[in-house]
């Protein structure tokens, strides 16, 4: 059977993408963030996995308003990237695992989770820029295939907190049934704290983000309680976004090493960070 | 969730059924050809969406804060700095009411002269 290796955590700002395609990664307004993503990628590079499961959403790129499921997940060959207004970026397609996509459709919907099903889409920033930071920039082929997991975190009503904790839960057992040798992680992007829209803009919450750091590994239960509002409240209206998070924590163990945790305030306007999870009895 | 958060609009079912061809006509600018109509003559274009005009003066202005207040989400309406262009912080700066070295400063924590 395939198996869960690991629980990732990732910003997804698209200026991170933008910093690595300009070449800007050692300025001084992004080398503190870049400087503590090196750990990620050695942990990669160690456990070699073979398929990651990414839960982002997308940001009005693949999807419009015209159709917006709360949960998605790609059962496609391909993703290719998505050109979300400024040109297409230089980046490889990425492979799909379709098999397992199509697994993780029935075991959520016999577990009461209802996804839409797409097997045609394109993939933006969300996807993208956590790719970038663990697994570097490719010129040819990415080292994993991809299960893209959509969660609508734009328009309201959004999923609860406790909802994507629940999910993480149902996807590690969808990904131990499924009948292969794949080593899989889970890849819980987004965040942290961020609000670009309404006289608030601009806000951040570095104390609730490192404290999200340390509980999400620790205590998740306190974060999978909270409600949306506190999220908007705590991480802003866009930093509610972190709340996808809680799908990989769920997947995980009670019980989890931190292998790596990185940090960086401001990342454009964004407090960004890197977060790696291992099970303890793995 | 209707704005119980000081100064953070939430895209609720009013907002966006508000902003809903607003929104559409920004979405669109994903397409290059799109992005050149609305290059040659922007209210030819935003015609095409029904746009008020109220909706089309704040777009024509670039007036962030009114446009978010239309039911603007800033993930569509930021298309339309792929054209003219505007960084994500000026944005941020008009709607929080200051000038962008001052929101650089007061809300990032960013040095003068500091970048995106």
């Amino acid at each position: 059977m395939a198996k869960l290796i690991g629980g990732l955590g990732s910003s997804h700002v698209p200026s991170i993408g933008a910093a690595m395609d300009k070449g800007l990664t050692q300025t001084d307004d992004w080398k503190p963030f870049f400087d503590g993503i090196g750990p990620g990628r050695d942990w990669v590079a160690a456990n070699r996995p073979d398929v990651a499961v990414v839960v982002f959403n997308d940001h009005g790129n693949s999807f419009f308003l015209d159709k917006v499921p709360t949960f998605a997940i790609g059962c496609a060959e391909r993703y290719d990237p998505i050109d979300e207004g400024w040109g297409p970026r230089a980046i490889p397609s990425f492979e799909g695992h379709a098999e397992l996509g199509w697994h993780l459709v029935d075991r959520m919907v016999e577990n009461r989770f209802d996804p839409m099903i797409v097997q045609e889409i394109e993939v933006d920033h969300g996807l993208q820029v956590p790719m970038e930071l663990f697994f570097g920039k490719p010129d040819t082929a990415w080292p994993v295939r991809v299960v893209p997991v959509f969660v609508n975190v734009i328009q309201y009503p959004i999923p609860l907190p406790s909802r994507c904790y629940e999910l993480g839960q149902v996807l590690r057992k969808a990904i131990e049934s499924f009948p292969g040798d794949e080593r899989v992680v889970v890849i819980g992007t987004g965040g942290l704290s961020h609000q670009l829209q309404g006289a608030r803009a601009g806000f951040t919450n570095p104390e609730a983000d490192r404290e999200f750091l340390r509980d999400i590994a620790a205590n998740p239960g306190r974060l999978a309680a909270l409600s949306r509002e506190d999220y908007v409240r705590l991480f802003g209206s866009e930093g509610a976004e972190l709340m996808m998070w809680l799908v990989m924590r769920g997947a995980m163990d009670p019980d989890v090493v931190v292998k790596h945790s990185h940090y960086y305030v401001p990342a454009s306007m964004t407090g960004a960070g890197m977060l790696v999870l291992e099970n303890r009895a793995a | 969730m209707e704005d119980r958060i000081p100064e953070t609009p939430l895209f609720d079912r009013s907002r966006q059924r508000r902003g809903y061809r607003l929104n559409k006509m920004a979405m669109g600018l994903v397409d290059p050809a799109n992005r050149e109509a609305f290059r040659t003559d922007e209210e030819a274009y935003l015609d095409r969406f029904g746009l008020s005009a109220e909706e089309k003066q704040a777009v024509m202005a670039r007036n962030w804060q009114e446009m978010v207040r239309l039911g603007g989400n800033v993930f569509y309406i930021l298309k339309i700095s792929a054209i003219s262009p505007a960084r994500m912080t000026e944005i941020g700066a008009h709607q929080a009411g200051m000038d962008h070295e001052t929101f650089l400063r007061e809300r990032l924590g960013k040095k003068p002269a500091g970048g995106r």
